[in-house]
């Protein structure tokens, strides 16, 4: 396994400094290590339903091989099997030289020595790709050392039909407790139309947003250093108060709990929810619906229905608005031959213009985290109302294990669906509150207790 | 050593060492990796029997345990059923009896992974698309739809519905081809000695059928308690955890809670149950032979 010498690094970052001081124009071409003729990697990168986004990373990935004479090979993985090609390639030693990783892969791989220190690196490409905002430092950090550099946020936002709050006037929900009030204002069964769909299944669209619940509420499992802090406390009660109620309450369709990943996205598109949290594929879905228009009238009629879908961030809690999401980053691999060629690629990927290019195909859901991309893409987000606040995911952003750093036991916690069982428990198996948070809590105490260091 | 003996090791060798490598060091990896506490990416360290202790004082694994359970055998009683109504019905028909077979042989030869998506559009009670919501609204039978699969006892029925769609034919076409090796003088005598179609049925196609039925059995209880994609692709395992079994228990596990001892020994938990039934089974096919 080669990696870079202390020489090499030293000599690429006075290069880089030098650039930058003397503020030569695109110096961060300069500032990427130097790539050998015929470099061959192989890249692994997230395939979403957005279909141009994909796209749009794959060329990106090709112009940086055409323009170096080398080779990259991109291979997809799915927020379905995502953790199985990792998990696979890891155990069978063939990891992949370049791979974008979700929110807790970096705390995870690093732990598993399978990730290269970029701690050096990171700072020797700040001119060219910028710095990253301090809420993703716990993703990207762990023990002190970088290991990933972060690219964008995928956040969920909180979807509501806006003509229906009109027609009610029903004020539009900036907190969970005005979620619920607004649902009821809005619940027309009879119609077959509910006020919320929100369900607790094992994707993002249910652990995500119980994430920002009991986040908001001010309640994390690990305190700061990263530790196990028991839930078993009264703001927790409330918000699986909240999280139970709205199934007792009626507010949505009755087999919102079995929702796998799409069936949020389809009722709300399809006017039978006025409510639900997910990623601005909805807006993908719109606008493209738009773009397909076989007439006149179906245009307007589909323009109208874009223009109502209003995409609000989570709903705050007593304790803030803190808003769990997926931040995606680039990650080098140990196992790779030629880390020189994949830094440079990391480094021409995360650049401002490669990102803004992908993030102009991505339909709003690709929000950049480096602040040199954030600030060139303030006009793009400045479309309309929903991407001015897709734009804003990275505020927003809290990640996994808030408020602590993102640990392996952090990321096991979600992976272990146990803070979406517990609310299921209350609502199927009708526990109690407080039997259901005692269960999670010595659940998530286990997982903190018996994961090696 | 005897020369013919020689040629017969040779001749075994090629099968012993397919054996060895496909089944037998597999199943000692397994079962080694089931004694250790072994994460994805770091090095396994023995344990012993801790994670078995473990789970058996973990309540979501008696859950998963119980699911398998109602899961496998629910799904093989509706086969074995279905598939005897099925190869009775074809026993008496004579035209096109070829073209039936190869017709009800369908659900079996299509991915599971379809079907489970078909049958969960079937089940689905999104308005005017779960087929059989769309069905009873129209025919004015129901005013609103109803949700399959919100409760913990429809979604299972609903998984082991399409299991059971998936595998009956296999069972109709074992059962047909045992019945058409039933001697017709048997049924006969039967009806010369005054036994009408029921008792036929019981005394002479059951007991004619009872090889045909135990491998059936045997082998669909095997497959179901291994299932995964049709629960995965329907409920994955919801609602709560109402559906979840042993092989997405064991895959949730060792994939994204990244504990591969733990998930390895939830694999194969039951397997000493099955070896046993197994090993009785056979014992009692060969007695009957003998």
């Amino acid at each position: 396994m080669r990696t870079v010498t202390r020489r090499k690094f030293l000599a690429g970052a006075v290069g880089a400094s030098a650039t930058l001081a003397l503020g030569v124009p695109s110096a961060s071409a300069q500032a990427a290590p130097a790539v050998k003729k015929g470099a061959n990697l192989r890249l692994w990168i997230l395939k979403t339903y957005v279909e141009p986004t994909n796209k749009a990373i794959e060329a990106s990935a090709q112009r940086w091989a055409q323009k170096h004479g080398a080779t990259v090979t991109v291979e997809y993985f799915t927020f379905e099997d995502m953790q199985t090609k990792y998990v696979a390639a890891i155990e069978n030693r063939s990891t992949p030289d370049v791979g974008q990783l979700e929110t807790g892969a970096p705390a995870r791989f690093a732990g598993m020595g399978q990730l290269m220190d970029l701690t050096g690196f990171a700072r020797q490409i700040e001119g060219q790709v910028g710095k990253p905002p301090a809420n993703v430092a716990p993703v990207i950090v762990v023990d002190g050392k970088t290991y990933v550099i972060p690219w964008y946020i995928m956040a969920p936002f909180w979807y509501v039909w806006r003509d229906e709050f009109e027609k009610k006037k029903v004020k539009l929900p900036t907190t969970f407790e005005e979620t619920k009030q607004a649902a009821h204002a809005l619940n027309r069964p009879k119609e077959n139309f509910y006020g919320m769909g929100q369900s607790w299944n094992r994707t993002a669209d249910g652990y995500g947003v119980m994430q920002s619940l009991m986040y908001s509420y001010g309640v994390g499992w690990a305190t700061k250093e990263g530790k196990y802090k028991s839930i078993k406390t009264p703001a927790m009660q409330t918000a699986m108060k909240w999280a139970t109620d709205i199934y007792k309450e009626g507010i949505q369709p009755a087999d919102t709990l079995s929702w796998t990943g799409s069936q949020n996205n389809e009722n709300f598109i399809a006017r039978k929810i006025a409510q639900t949290s997910n990623g601005p594929s909805i807006t993908f879905a719109l606008e493209n619906a738009v773009a397909k228009a076989t007439d006149a009238a179906d245009r307007k009629r589909k323009e109208e229905a874009l223009a109502n879908s209003l995409a609000l961030p989570h709903p705050a809690g007593p304790d803030g608005r803190r808003m769990w999401a997926i931040a995606m980053s680039m990650g080098i691999f140990k196992s790779t031959k030629d880390p020189e060629a994949a830094m440079s690629l990391v480094a021409h990927m995360l650049s401002p213009e490669e990102t803004l290019g992908v993030m102009r195909d991505s339909y709003g859901q690709f929000a950049p985290v480096l602040d040199k991309a954030r600030a060139a893409s303030q006009e793009y987000f400045n479309k309309n109302e929903n991407y001015r606040t897709f734009g804003k995911a990275a505020e927003w952003f809290v990640p996994t294990g808030w408020p602590g750093p993102v640990t392996a036991a952090a990321a096991e916690v979600q992976a272990s669906n146990v803070l979406t069982d517990a609310p299921a428990k209350v609502i199927v198996d009708k526990w109690s509150v407080d039997q259901a948070i005692d269960w999670q809590d010595k659940k998530i105490k286990e997982i903190y207790d018996t994961l090696r260091a | 050593m005897p020369k013919d003996t020689l040629a017969a090791f040779l001749f075994l060798l090629p099968l012993f060492i397919l054996v060895v490598a496909l089944i037998a060091y597999p199943f000692y990896r397994a079962l080694w990796l089931s004694l250790t506490d072994k994460l994805v990416g770091y090095p396994e360290r023995f344990v012993g029997l801790q994670n078995y202790i473990y789970l058996l004082n973990d309540d979501t694994f008696r859950e998963v345990v119980r699911n398998t359970m109602v899961f496998t055998v629910g799904s093989v009683a509706a086969k074995v059923l279905t598939g005897l109504a099925m190869a009775l019905v074809l026993n008496h028909v004579w035209r096109w009896r070829n073209f039936f077979r190869g017709l009800f042989l369908l659900p079996w030869i299509t991915s599971s992974v379809i079907i489970a998506l078909t049958w969960r559009w079937m089940f689905d009670s999104f308005p005017g698309r779960g087929f059989f919501n769309s069905v009873l609204i129209d025919l004015g039978l129901l005013s609103g739809p109803i949700a399959f699969m919100a409760s913990p006892e429809g979604a299972m029925l609903a998984v082991i519905v399409a299991n059971w769609w998936r595998g009956f034919p296999f069972f109709g076409v074992s059962y047909l081809a045992g019945m058409q090796a039933i001697s017709l003088e048997l049924y006969d005598a039967a009806a010369v000695d005054g036994a009408g179609p029921w008792q036929r049925f019981w005394h002479v196609t059951l007991p004619g059928l009872k090889h045909v039925m135990v491998v059936t059995v045997v082998l669909s209880l095997i497959l179901t308690i291994n299932d995964f994609n049709i629960i995965y692709v329907m409920t994955r395992g919801g609602p709560g955890t109402a559906t979840q079994v042993l092989a997405t228990y064991s895959y949730e596990v060792a994939f994204n809670q990244l504990r591969w001892g733990r998930g390895v020994t939830v694999s194969i938990f039951l397997v000493p149950l099955l070896v046993v039934g197994i090993a009785l089974v056979s014992r009692y096919l060969l007695r009957e032979r003998n």
